[in-house]
């Protein structure tokens, strides 16, 4: 090797070292989302439209216990391209399991398993979580469907504070017994896998103590194997079957003493009916919908009828975890709730009055932001199926809310009206 | 106590060929035969019988004891022909699951531990060694494939439950939360929050096995101790098809002949060389 070859080398050495430690100190960012914008929007509209999400105690110390809550419906108007709700199961969208789920209940029941759920329902869910890895997390209620994939729900963000070597996750058994989940078993499963890994080493090693590849590849070519099959191989391979029978079984018998009752793992179904459906006074039928590209706005005209024996206000319409309001939903919304997926004045309509009871009337209404764009709903004009669905939150004056799902098709607009 | 000098003197090496050959071995051996099993078997595995052997919640009664001997018995099959066929090596199933442990030992505490999280007991791989050891016992004993693929692979897919009962056998131990009754490795699953593995993903304690009188772990092992005998006679013939060297020799009056003594390639003159074709 020249000079000028070796200065090349060390040359190009230099580099990668100076990448690699360029690396480890470059500032970057890291992700905090889990992807929920990259999927469709007729997936996020017209599956499952989630409300009431809470993200119960924004800091939560190590061990300590919280909550995510909230409800969700499923759109009437399911996508023909999305495989039914035939089996669901209630889901966390975490950066890994920075909680640990202690328990999750959908209307009461709990949902350790998947199950069935029905197109239109309502579910009630609390998820019970207790705070194992700190830092500052986006949580997301996410419902996966059996071959149509996990549909994500709204995210917020939980705080977890403290070191996660306090950590502990003691749990009971049927048989009386407290075990640590972060621990049980590891120290056992190590310890066997060691020792096997010693037997098979020897194993190994008893042939690698001798040559082993060429001298012997070339004494098979030339004479057989006769010379190579050794006597002394054949009792120790003898002995070894014995041996590794032996402690199998014996292995096993002191682990069936050790845990003598035992149960299969647990494939059922949960079944989980919907909320009672409450009277709802109030009826919205959408009989036209565009979506205004460059004003970033879905404007419908909404056909409604109060049939009940109160003055009723339209406050919000929400799609998609995104919640769209007027004066009335504004003041409606959990001041927890994440200020980025709220258009607190995106809802306008050209009746802004209540409902009367008996009257029916036709409203002009458009939810405007630019939250459209940001969550990436605008896709919906790249949808196979151009529809939208969502929820319109109304108050009666008592303050009773009333949720009326709707759907229709939306037909886009390039140009600014009047424009 | 061994024959080591009496194979030395067969193979008519010269000392420092035999010194050569030992500083091959090790090269050969640990660097690159080692490192690619690892690389490649421990791929094979993971997309094979990936998330059985990844989760705890998996390693059911029914499709583990199925899955995992029948993928893997596959490279101890082929890693047995080339050691067996050409060296007269015994240990080619042994250190092919050494090699998958390794890396999946790896994975275990730099995937699962320090990128993901997860507790090493919940993702916790299977051991195979036992199930190894005892094929490759079964072909030193027997020196018949046919043999090994009958008796050896049939043991290597009915040890594969008891030898794993003592690493597993606690993570079925009964436990009640909320009035519903899980096993320990059933709420495992469930409280390591994967947003990516909804429950019903797992493939366990599906189909009509459970129906012989609830045996359904015996019947698992045997369909998996026929099924792996199957792959064995494949996967052997596989290492025969990649392992089997050969070279076609065409002499002065132009007859082709198909050699497969590769040795014989070194003794070829410089002229003869350039005659032949095949993958010597």
């Amino acid at each position: 090797m020249n000079a000028k070859q070796a200065s090349k080398r060390w040359i190009m050495g230099i580099c990668g070292v100076a990448t690699l430690a360029f690396a480890s100190v470059a500032d970057i960012t890291p992700a905090f989302a889990h992807g929920e914008r990259s999927q469709e929007p007729f997936l996020r509209m017209r599956t499952v439209n989630w409300y009431d999400t809470e993200w119960v105690g924004k800091s939560t110390p190590v061990n300590g216990v919280t909550e995510l809550r909230g409800r969700f419906h499923l759109s009437e108007d399911w996508p023909r391209a999305v495989v039914k709700p035939h089996r669901t199961f209630l889901n966390v969208g975490s950066p890994s399991s920075v909680f640990v789920r202690l328990s999750s209940k959908m209307n009461g029941v709990p949902m350790f398993n998947s199950g069935p759920l029905d197109i239109g329902g309502d579910y009630e869910y609390v998820v019970k979580l207790k705070a194992r890895l700190p830092g500052h997390h986006h949580i997301h209620p996410m419902l996966a469907i059996k071959e149509a994939g996990p549909v994500a729900g709204p995210g917020g963000w939980m705080d977890i504070t403290g070191r996660y070597e306090d950590f502990t996750n003691p749990i009971k058994t049927l048989t009386g017994e407290t075990f640590d989940s972060e621990t049980m078993g590891g120290m056992t499963g190590i310890m066997w896998h060691l020792f096997w890994v010693v037997v098979a080493c020897f194993w190994v090693g008893w042939f690698m103590i001798r040559p082993m590849y060429l001298v012997r590849a070339r004494v098979l070519a030339a004479y057989g194997d006769e010379i190579l099959l050794d006597p002394i191989d054949r009792k120790v391979g003898a002995a070894m079957l014995v041996f590794v029978l032996v402690v199998v079984v014996v292995g096993y018998l002191a682990a069936e003493s050790k845990h003598p009752i035992s149960v299969p793992l647990q494939a059922g179904e949960t079944k989980v009916k919907p909320l009672p459906v409450k009277p709802n006074p109030l009826a919205i039928e959408v009989t036209h919908a565009e979506y205004d590209v460059p004003g970033r706005a879905l404007r419908m005209n909404l056909h409604v009828t109060n049939n009940g024996t109160q003055p009723i206000s339209i406050g919000e319409f929400t799609t998609a975890g995104i919640r769209f309001t007027n004066k009335v939903g504004a003041a409606k919304v959990d001041p927890n709730y994440p200020p980025e997926l709220v258009a607190s004045a995106g809802l306008t309509m050209d009746k802004e009055g209540a409902v009367m009871p008996g009257q029916t009337v036709d409203i002009k209404v458009e939810s405007k932001d630019v939250l459209w764009e940001v969550q990436r709903l605008v896709d919906i004009l790249h949808d196979p199926d151009q529809r939208f669905a969502g929820l319109f939150m109304s108050y009666t004056d008592g303050g009773e809310r009333l949720i009326n799902p709707v759907w229709a098709p939306v037909l886009p607009v390039f140009t600014r009206l009047g424009a | 106590m061994f024959r080591t000098d009496e194979i030395i003197k067969a193979s008519k090496l010269p000392p420092e060929g035999v010194a050569m050959s030992r500083h091959i071995d090790h090269i050969y051996f640990i660097p690159i035969l080692f490192i690619t099993i690892v690389g490649t078997f421990h791929m094979h595995t993971a997309l094979l019988c990936g998330d059985w052997d990844f989760w705890l919640d998996w390693k059911d009664r029914q499709w583990w004891p199925i899955v995992t001997p029948i993928t893997t018995i596959t490279f101890c099959a082929a890693l047995q022909y080339y050691n067996w066929v050409n060296y007269r090596q015994p240990f080619g199933a042994t250190i092919t699951i050494l090699a998958l442990g390794f890396g999946k030992w790896i994975a275990v505490y730099t995937s699962w531990w320090w990128w993901s999280n997860y507790p090493p007991n919940f993702v916790m791989p299977a051991t195979l060694l036992p199930s190894a050891l005892v094929l490759d016992i079964t072909l030193l004993l027997t020196r018949n494939w046919t043999l090994t693929a009958v008796v050896g692979a049939w043991m290597y897919a009915i040890l594969f439950y008891p030898s794993n009962w003592p690493i597993f056998g606690y993570s079925h131990t009964p436990l009640v939360v909320d009035g519903s009754l899980l096993s320990w490795a059933d709420y495992m699953g469930f409280m390591y929050v994967r947003t990516g593995t909804p429950e019903y993903i797992r493939m366990i304690e599906v189909g009509s096995l459970r129906t012989f009188g609830g045996h359904s772990t015996m019947i698992s092992a045997f369909f998996s101790a026929f099924a792996s005998s199957l792959v064995y006679v494949l996967w052997w013939q596989f290492g025969k098809f990649f392992c089997t060297s050969y070279f076609y020799f065409t002499d002065d009056r132009q007859r082709t002949v198909k050699v497969y003594d590769v040795f014989a390639y070194a003794t070829l003159a410089h002229g003869d060389k350039a005659k032949i074709g095949g993958k010597a």
